[in-house]
């Protein structure tokens, strides 16, 4: 009977100090903690959406990913390989410090340098210099015309007082955002507060706390058992069609800014044939993959460009799921089942391929499950290799692979697809697909400051590579974000969450 | 001592095993389904006249892919069990036998492996040699050969200086064949006790490995993957995990009760139990 | 007795050094790089290069050991790759959490455990004897996560009675504040660390109760238990004072051994419950391929082995005093 007593005790100050505790604060569920707050740094998905409440850059991007000024105010082109920003007067930092044109140069220049091992160096190394021609006046030359620039400047921009004298960003971020660190729980939460200096003049009326729940399924729970108030991708497609159902929650789905993707390497001996690349393309359902693996989130593709994108054009087309039209394909190519095995062969040999992706993914798997199923199906001796991301990547990443299920995220600008991918000296181009044609539309793309002539480029390059196929991409992959009923936001693709807020 | 108990947890465990074997054998060819013939259209459907068991999230008859990935478990639990006794028994022979060094030597190895945490020196050894049967096989084995080198070894301590093994030297016979003749008989019942013991723990450490991601490469279906991946449907399809977990639960069930019931006949001293009290202090 | 536990010490000296070399050379057999993880998926040539030189992998394997063993012996066990800190602070900020969990589990399967052991031997052969029994096998035939998944199914789905994820505050000075008679905090906690514990728990719990169960019906046939009814002790205290005492012997020997198992089911359970522990960490870790940090998970649940295992011989020592160690 006592037990009972201390039992209830317990639980009504539980009750009180739950209630006490978020009454303020948007709970957010989080894949992965951050492992840095640094946002020259920054490498998960769980920081990218912190740190954009943590940071300003100098330019934001709004929905249809247009450069919109941020702490700059206005720029200029002169010409084409120079930039000039001019900032905002009267921007403060978290720590009481102003902002100048000495921490923008300070946060590139340190990006700059390989000894920070910033993830997104490869972005800035077009820049030749970066120098502050007065207090609050930035200029930026290039070393040749570099167009996506401008997207990539949504870079948190660092205070150089506070890092030079021993601060650590890492894990004591100081920004000039909406936005403050409250506490840090490591593996567990993220919690921050309004900043009441903001430039903007406004200040939230609440704070986030960015829970971390590693399992996809388990997050879901957590949100259905009102632990949590917003989560988004990604999310477990089978978890997706209840939460829909639910009427305490509102949802939103939209195209996001990344692809899932075959990657199909050229440099292989049997994969070097076009056409036997163009046979295989044609037995990969997508419209089941997208419609039953991921249940309707993620959006069919039709050729390397997104939807999203200015330079998109829907009559760009990759071949579609076509079993006859693959046998006729592989016939032309020479592969057909002479010996009445099952599977097709040309000169004695049967056709084996081995497929791989990563195993932190299970739909990636499922869907890679679902192609070898049709490959076997459709006389192609298919086997199916899973190994863990860094196993996998470092296969990939000499070419060792022959068809690969991958993908690209956070593409804001049609060159982050595919200029280091296609060009023939290309850094991300693993297996070494090679086209003058594909080269120059590329180079143009990059160095032209007219959109009209970026959007023929990439428009011309994406036909030939829908047709030459050392990429057929599968999936626009979609972003899905759940809130709960008390909870009003804008949908971001990128899974930002500067408009939540508590209704 | 041969109690009723032990007979009724033999009886059992023995009825379990044997259904799971005929489960194994006929199971496939009673269904009339292929293990990885998918049918987009039927996924996950409810158990049914047509599909016994359901489909799974590839419309893949759920039947023929518990009889497939039945074989599929059992051949990783039981072999990795088999490679961890055979390293294992010899390991603590030669321990036990030479003793000095080199048993100082073994035991300190023995130590190291307890010290790593079983599931993460299992994952390592997994995402070092790859996923699939062999290597996940060769991971559980790692971890299970030090419980046999210990029982071993402190049973061999206790026969080695035995009168039937001095008169075993004293005839002349040769190292090897005092330790596999004359002491390997003493540990064989304890081992064969906690063999089968250790089988119901492969089954488990098979699917918390698939879990995190760490299982066979598909479409080989296993036990240990199909619950793995059933937790994800548990709303949408609770059939899925519960046929899974359950055959599991069962399965492991009946490896236990043999291996209890089997103690009365082959470890009445409990040697198998006792060997962890020898090794803590 | 202190003598002992120092000797014990210095003997876990050899092994931390063997369990160094074994964890250096699987990472050195894991296929993938830590500089490509640490780039992400755009990660180019030059890149990696500059950063396997940054982080020092570019040296030849011996060097890299001995500057570990060299760095560990001054107590420095690096910086982690991907945490951007020191792996004692990472470690630091995880061991508590999973102490909490790991101590509460230990302590609900030990209750568990005697309670069915005890009812299971004194009403030995009854059908309580027998549910008890059922439940101890199938208690070690469920795996884990299944098990928590399920729990949090049923208790913060269904019943929404529990919060389904995440640790309340921490454990111990919540009971300090509930002692200073504010148990607000307590009960949060307590509600947090409730199902995971009791996940972890499970398999624990169905071991002792047999374990409890089968020393007991040994001490109940004994000569000494049959002197002491025979001279007109009530039978519950026969139970209690006499079998418990032989019987909890054979639970702390084991505990020994269990608490690295308790340590492993960690990390299915904390990932499953959202638990900021090591065994999340360890999984995080090997999959960065985060060497300093794997190396340093290792070594403290290494040590944490260890010291647990001279903790039980010396309990051992407590609970039968005829057990001495010189």
């Amino acid at each position: 009977m006592k037990m009972v007593k201390l039992l209830c005790v317990l639980a009504a100050g539980a009750l009180l100090a739950t209630s006490n505790a978020s009454a303020q604060n948007i709970r957010l569920g989080a894949d992965v903690d951050a492992g840095t707050l640094d946002p020259r740094v920054m490498r998960d998905t769980t920081a990218y959406r912190v740190v954009n409440l943590l940071y300003d850059g100098l330019v934001q991007l709004d929905a249809s990913l247009q450069p919109s000024p941020n702490l700059a105010e206005s720029w200029s082109n002169p010409e084409p390989t120079m930039w000039i920003f001019n900032l905002r007067d009267g921007v403060k930092f978290h720590d009481g410090s102003s902002l100048d044109a000495g921490d923008v140069v300070f946060t590139f220049e340190t990006i700059l340098d390989p000894e920070l091992k910033a993830r997104f160096r490869s972005l800035f190394t077009p820049i030749e210099t970066i120098e502050a021609v007065d207090d609050l006046t930035v200029r930026i030359t290039l070393k040749e015309p570099y167009a996506p620039l401008l997207s990539y400047l949504d870079m948190g921009i660092v205070p150089s007082d506070y890092v030079e004298g021993g601060g650590d960003l890492s894990s004591n971020p100081v920004g000039t955002g909406q936005m403050q660190l409250a506490s840090w729980e490591r593996g567990s939460r993220i919690v921050l507060e309004p900043y009441g200096d903001h430039w903007s003049g406004q200040t939230p009326a609440n704070g986030f706390e960015f829970v971390v729940v590693g399992d996809n399924t388990a997050r879901a729970q957590a949100f259905e058992a009102g632990d949590l108030e917003i989560i988004q991708s990604p999310l477990s497609p089978q978890d997706i069609g209840r939460l829909v159902g639910d009427d305490r929650f509102q949802n939103a789905i939209m195209g996001g800014l990344g692809i899932t993707y075959l990657n199909i390497n050229v440099s292989d001996p049997l994969l070097a044939d076009p056409q036997l690349r163009r046979a295989l393309s044609m037995l990969v359902d997508q419209e089941t993959i997208v419609g039953q693996i991921y249940e309707g989130v993620d959006q069919v593709a039709t050729s390397i460009l997104l939807p999203s994108s200015w330079a998109y054009d829907a009559s760009i087309t990759q071949p579609t799921f076509d079993p006859e039209g693959a046998s006729s394909a592989f016939a032309a190519a020479g592969w057909t089942d002479t010996d009445g095995n099952g599977i097709l062969d040309r000169d004695g040999q049967d056709l084996e391929l081995t497929l791989s992706t990563h195993s932190e993914d299970p739909n990636r798997i499922q869907a890679l499950e679902y192609i070898q199923f049709l490959m076997q199906e459709n006389g192609v001796n298919a086997s199916i290799s899973i190994s863990d991301w860094p196993a996998f990547s470092a296969g990939v990443r000499v070419g060792e692979h022959q068809i690969a299920l991958l993908g690209w995220l956070n593409i804001v600008d049609p060159d982050r697809l595919m200029y280091a991918q296609f060009h023939s000296s290309g850094t991300l181009n693993w297996g070494g697909y090679a086209n003058a044609e594909v080269d120059q539309l590329l180079d143009t793309g990059r160095a032209s400051i007219d959109v009209d002539d970026r959007i023929a480029a990439y428009q011309a390059a994406a036909g030939m590579i829908a047709d030459e196929l050392p990429y057929f991409v599968i999936a626009y992959q979609g972003y899905q974000v759940f809130y709960s009923g008390d909870i009003s936001l804008v949908p971001d693709a990128r899974g930002m969450m500067r408009s939540a807020a508590r209704n | 001592m041969f109690s009723w108990r032990g007979n009724l947890s033999l009886a059992a465990g023995g009825t379990i095993i044997a259904t799971i074997v005929l489960f194994v054998l006929f199971g496939p060819l009673v269904s009339g389904y292929e293990f990885d013939q998918m049918d987009m259209r039927n996924r996950l459907q409810l158990p049914s006249a047509i599909h016994w068991l359901g489909t799974d999230n590839f419309g893949r008859d759920l039947w023929t892919r518990m009889a497939v990935g039945a074989r599929v478990s059992m051949v990783i639990a039981v072999s990795s069990v088999a490679i961890a006794v055979v390293v294992g028994v010899t390991v603590g022979l030669v321990s036990g036998y030479f003793g000095g060094w080199v048993d100082l030597a073994i035991m300190r190895v023995v130590d190291i492996f307890l010290g790593i945490p079983p599931i993460v020196l299992a994952l390592a050894i997994v995402a070092a040699l790859g996923p699939g049967v062999v290597n996940l096989t060769l991971s559980l084995a790692a971890v299970f050969w030090t419980e046999y080198a210990r029982v071993v070894r402190s049973v061999t301590l206790s026969h080695r200086e035995a009168d039937y093994v001095a008169a075993a030297v004293a005839l002349g016979a040769s190292k090897a064949r005092i330790l596999f003749i004359e002491i390997l008989p003493n540990v064989v019942g304890p081992v064969i006790v906690l063999a089968t013991l250790g089988i119901g723990t492969a089954i488990i450490a098979e699917s918390g490995l698939s879990f995190l991601g760490f299982g066979v490469e598909p479409p080989t279906p296993t036990w240990g993957w199909t619950l793995a991946y059933g937790t994800r449907y548990l709303r949408a399809a609770p059939w899925l995990s519960t046929v899974a977990g359950l055959a599991i639960m069962i399965t492991v069930l009946g490896f236990n009760l043999f291996g209890d019931g089997l103690r009365d006949y082959l470890d009445p001293r409990g040697v198998a139990r006792r060997y962890r009290r020898l090794s803590s202090t | 007795m202190l003598i002992y536990t120092a000797r014990r010490l210095i003997l876990f000296l050899p092994i931390a050094i063997g369990i160094v070399a074994v964890t250096f050379a699987i990472m050195q057999l894991l296929p993938g790089d830590p500089a490509a993880v640490l780039l992400g998926e755009d990660a180019s040539e030059e890149g990696v290069r500059d950063i396997r030189q940054a982080l020092g992998l570019d040296q030849p394997w011996w060097i890299r050991l001995g500057t570990y063993y060299f760095d560990l012996l001054h107590g420095d066990m690096g910086v982690s790759y991907f945490q951007n800190q020191p792996v004692v602070d990472a470690i630091g900020q995880r061991l508590v959490p999973t102490l909490e969990v790991a101590i509460v589990a230990l302590l609900i399967s030990i209750v568990i455990g005697i309670v069915f052991g005890v009812v299971a031997a004194v009403r030995r052969g009854t059908p309580i004897d027998a549910f008890c029994m059922l439940f101890a096998q199938l208690g070690v035939s469920m795996p884990v996560f299944w098990f928590g998944i399920l729990l949090m199914y049923l208790f913060a789905i269904q019943l929404d009675m529990l919060p389904s994820i995440g640790r309340g505050p921490p454990l111990v000075p919540a009971l300090g504040r509930a002692l200073m008679g504010n148990p607000g905090d307590l009960g949060l906690a307590l509600m947090h660390i409730a199902m995971p514990a009791l996940t972890l728990g499970l398999t624990n719990a169905a071991v002792i109760s047999r374990l409890v169960r089968s020393s007991m019906l040994e001490t109940l046939g004994q000569d000494y238990i049959r002197t002491a009814r025979a001279k007109g002790l009530a039978p519950t205290r026969i139970v209690l004072v006499h079998s418990l005492r032989n019987a909890m012997l054979t639970v702390v020997s084991v505990m020994g051994l269990r608490f690295g198992a308790l340590l492993g089911g960690a990390v299915l359970t904390e990932s499953i419950f959202g638990w900021p522990g090591l065994g999340q960490l360890a999984v995080a870790a090997i999959s960065q391929r985060d060497i300093p940090l794997i190396q340093g998970v290792v070594l403290t649940f290494a040590l944490a082995f260890a010291l647990v295992n001279v903790l039980v011989d010396l309990l051992y020592a407590v609970i039968d005093p005829r057990i001495r160690y010189e």
